[in-house]
């Protein structure tokens, strides 16, 4: 046997290992477990603030692009409900043997089928009708301006071109119009809004997940000391990525929420926002605009719905990355 | 010296069955074309002290991070617990370290967990109820003499007190293997007799114990206290057989 130290051993003999007094502790036993233990992973870092607030201002951009698609939805709706159930008469003129021929359309239209109901508009509403483009005045009487009435369809309606023909054998000038000239292009124009607004938010999620994913790639560059430590005391991947990604998703479900109510609150300071916003109003009762009022369900999809689907799409970004990561990391 | 309690009581089921701990059949290990470690052979025995020894650039800690599966052997065989580790999946991996203590030269405490917490790691990573252990955790931060510093933080410690902490940490999973890398490396001689006399403490309970250290100072000091045996390394290959000290 030699000694490799190549030198005399040290003289001070190794203390015994005996029992001695020790000092009670200063709190009982239990105290390791007393408070709720802290996250593995330490709780600061710019990283875990830069995943609040993007969660936080995606939210925000998320609430207010899917609470316009929501409005385009009811104006393509309303569109088509209100419109397709009128239509309208023109008769166009002089005056001399107006009323003849009024009295001659009202007969065709309430012999036709399809027709529950027909008005003629009244002089004070036409006046109304046109004044904001010609002035005050007695316009009717100055001007040939053709007379309206207005139907209202059951069901489906008259045979548009039936109508026209029977119309046009009875009276000079008078034009069938169920508005399907530019109800179509109306709400095809407002169902393009509802599908912008919706892609945008598609979008806004998209990048919130890639957003996530380059934190939760951060994250883990930041403590892959603490990770290589985990590791050594025998934590397994799963339980380490658990670790990860709940923290990623309880924080970005936090910003989330912030952001959507802040999103909210900005809806519900829009001035007019009971009120129709696209289109002013254009007759007392009459609404061609849409309000961006969501409505109960509305609200609740912008306030909880879209924080829980953040959270829902950071959850899976964070997870897939974190375990392709950590799968690569020596 | 209090001893520890229940909590580093080991299974001693390598000892009963007498079969190595580790057992290094030709291993090399290198990187980038340039071999660090060649073909070391040697067997540790369970309940036996090694020290691993040589200077500085010897590849002392290369060999430790073979042995707590940190890296992996470019050649030869390589056993732990019978284990081929290059043949386990992850999951294994860490069931298999959950057998080891490692005790690091920096220590590797977590700083946003205090003394406690930090000693109760390895169960909160074996997914162990800490509420249960809470007696051993207790026992293990006064064997160690820390029970006035059980909240403070790693920032708040001295280099002798983190590195109790992290031996107390070390053997919280009762292990039956503790691997401990320069463990005296950054503290001053006193706090190093008294780190060496824990995990000589640690091996009378029957837990294996391989120490890297460059510091024959410290190994001399040993003599008469402990059965330990000496492999030393020097430019990557492992003397013939273990001299007994």
């Amino acid at each position: 046997m030699t000694d490799p130290t190549d030198s005399d051993p040290a003289t001070e003999p190794l203390e015994e290992a005996t029992p001695r007094k020790v000092p009670d502790p200063p709190r009982p036993a239990n105290a390791v477990t007393a408070k709720r233990a802290p996250p593995i992973l330490p709780t600061t870092g710019w990283t875990a603030w830069l995943t609040m607030l993007l969660a936080g201002v995606m939210c925000l951009l998320a609430v207010l692009t899917l609470s316009a698609s929501m409005a385009a939805n009811r104006l393509a709706a309303e569109w088509r409900s209100d419109l397709a159930g009128v239509a309208t008469v023109r008769i166009s003129g002089t005056r001399d043997g107006m009323t003849d021929r009024i009295r001659s359309v009202l007969e065709v239209l309430r012999t036709t089928p399809g027709i529950s109901r027909v008005r003629v508009l009244t002089d004070e509403e036409q006046t109304a009708l046109i004044s904001p483009w010609l002035g005050e005045g007695d316009i009717l009487a100055d001007l040939p301006v053709p007379r309206l009435i207005d139907i209202v369809l059951d069901g489906a309606g008259p045979d548009a071109g039936a109508l026209q023909d029977r119309l046009d054998l009875t009276v000079q000038g008078a034009l069938y119009d169920d508005h399907a000239a530019w109800r179509g292009p109306l709400a095809s124009a407002a169902g393009a809004l509802e599908r912008l607004a919706l892609g945008a938010t598609f979008v806004i999620l998209l990048t919130a997940a890639g957003v996530v994913a380059f934190a939760a790639r951060a994250t883990l560059s930041a403590n892959r000391r603490v990770i290589e430590t985990l590791r050594l005391v025998g934590a397994e991947d799963r339980f380490i990525a658990r670790s990860f990604v709940r923290r990623l998703a309880q924080r970005a479900a936090i910003g989330g929420l912030i952001g959507a109510l802040f999103g909210c609150a900005i809806l519900k300071l829009l001035p007019g926002i009971d009120e129709g916003l696209i289109l002013p109003k254009v007759e007392a009762g009459q609404r061609l605009g849409v309000s961006l009022e969501p409505g109960l369900v509305g609200w609740a999809i912008l306030a909880i719905g879209i924080p829980l689907i953040i959270a829902l799409i950071v959850w899976l970004a964070a997870r897939f990355t974190v375990q392709l990561t950590l799968s690569r990391m020596p | 010296m209090r001893s520890a309690g229940s909590a580093i009581v080991p299974s001693n089921e390598q000892k009963q069955t007498g079969k190595a701990v580790i057992q290094l059949d030709k291993v090399s290990f290198g990187y980038d074309g340039r071999e660090t470690l060649t073909e070391l052979t040697a067997d540790i025995e369970p309940g036996s002290f090694h020290f691993l020894t040589g200077p500085s650039g010897a590849g002392k800690t290369t060999l430790m991070k073979l042995l707590y599966l940190e890296l992996v052997p470019s050649r030869g065989r390589f056993t732990l617990f019978e284990n081929d580790p290059s043949r386990l999946p992850p999951p294994k991996i860490a069931q298999l370290r959950r057998r080891i203590g490692i005790v690091f030269q920096d220590f590797r405490l977590l700083e946003h967990l205090d003394v406690l917490q930090n000693i109760a790691l390895p169960l909160r990573a074996s997914g162990q109820d800490v509420t249960g252990h809470a007696e051993d955790i207790m026992d293990l931060v006064r064997w160690v003499g820390l029970e006035h510093r059980a909240h403070a933080l790693p920032p708040q410690l001295s280099a002798g007190e983190k590195q109790r902490a992290a031996i107390a940490r070390a053997v919280i999973n009762a292990p039956d293997l503790i691997l401990a890398d320069e463990p005296t490396g950054n503290i001053d001689p006193e706090m190093g007799a008294r780190i060496l006399r824990l995990l000589i403490e640690l091996n009378r309970l029957g837990k294996t114990v391989v120490l890297a250290t460059h510091d024959l100072g410290l190994i001399r000091s040993t003599k008469g206290s402990v059965e330990a045996r000496i492999l030393r390394l020097a430019d990557g290959h492992l003397a013939q057989g273990a001299s007994i000290l």
